[in-house]
């Protein structure tokens, strides 16, 4: 009786899933690959537990600080002119 | 996207014109993929110029109209492995049965991510990044390549790498986790986390 009001309670507060699931799922909302019923699962969990939530944090900064930090280089323009040679010569 | 092998039968006009419109204009990200694979100016520019020479060369596999980007992108990887690799004599350093079995398990690592703060990743510079992604064997960089700086889904990440997808899953995973280790790891040198 006590376990059972104690996980509806749980339920009630953290969503459907559980901690473990959330982070099971925190790379697939990081990537764009998950369902919309598994994000929405996994905001309502997210919105009340911390630690999720900050794991989740954690996740989405790392892959902007790999987005935006890092360095973008210009291909040589005469790599291009190069490749356009020997497909020219090659038709 | 697609990556079957149905011959096209495309005249020189077109296969110009295809080079030109759909080929070409991935040579920057190419270009960075190859520069991150190998380190080297010159090796990137031998494995871009060998890669869209080859593009060129079987161009009749290619559907006019998918996916460009990623047909190149697996072009590219295997060159690397299948010439650059070899000359680098680097052997491959995954552990795969302690990946699967990592990924598999019911242990979820929590402790890592707790490790690390967001403040000190949003205040990490270029060179901190980079150093701690190099750091990383070529199999775990280049998922997350494809993965967070191109934006490739797992299914196409999946027909680059000839890997399933819980395979790419797995990978990424602990790619990630080992990034975080190499992050915090700086960060501790710098007096930043705890």
């Amino acid at each position: 009786m006590a376990t059972n009001l104690f996980s509806w309670i749980k339920q009630s507060v953290f969503g459907k899933i559980s901690c473990k699931k959330c982070l099971e799922l925190l790379e697939l909302i990081t990537d764009n690959e998950a369902s919309s019923e598994e994000e929405k699962r996994f905001r309502e969990h997210i919105n009340a537990c911390l630690p999720c939530y900050e794991s989740f944090n954690l996740e989405k900064s790392i892959k902007e600080m790999l987005q935006t930090k890092l360095e973008k280089k210009q291909v040589p323009e005469d790599l291009i002119e190069s490749i356009k040679l020997k497909i020219r010569n090659h038709t | 996207m697609s990556i079957e092998k149905i011959k096209q039968n495309y005249s020189n006009l077109e296969k110009e014109g295809i080079f030109e419109k759909e080929f070409l204009p991935h040579i920057n990200p190419m270009y960075n993929f190859a520069y991150r694979l190998t380190y080297d100016d010159d090796d990137a520019k031998d494995l871009v110029q060998e890669t869209y020479l080859k593009a060129f060369r079987f161009l009749n596999s290619f559907q006019q109209g998918t996916n460009a980007k990623a047909w190149l992108f697996r072009i590219l990887k295997n060159s690397f492995i299948n010439d650059f690799r070899k000359k680098s004599k680097q052997p491959p350093k995954i552990d795969y049965q302690e990946v699967e079995t990592y990924y598999n398990s019911d242990n979820v690592d929590v402790s890592m991510t707790t490790d690390l703060r967001v403040e000190t990743v949003q205040h990490m510079i270029g060179d901190e990044v980079s150093n701690a992604l190099n750091a990383l064997d070529v199999d775990f960089r280049t998922v997350i390549i494809l993965c967070d700086l191109e934006g490739f889904t797992y299914e196409e990440m999946s027909k680059i790498l000839d890997i399933p997808i819980g395979t790419i899953r797995s990978r990424l995973h602990r790619a990630r986790n080992l990034l975080k280790e190499k992050l915090h790891e700086y960060a501790k040198s710098m007096g930043f986390n705890k």
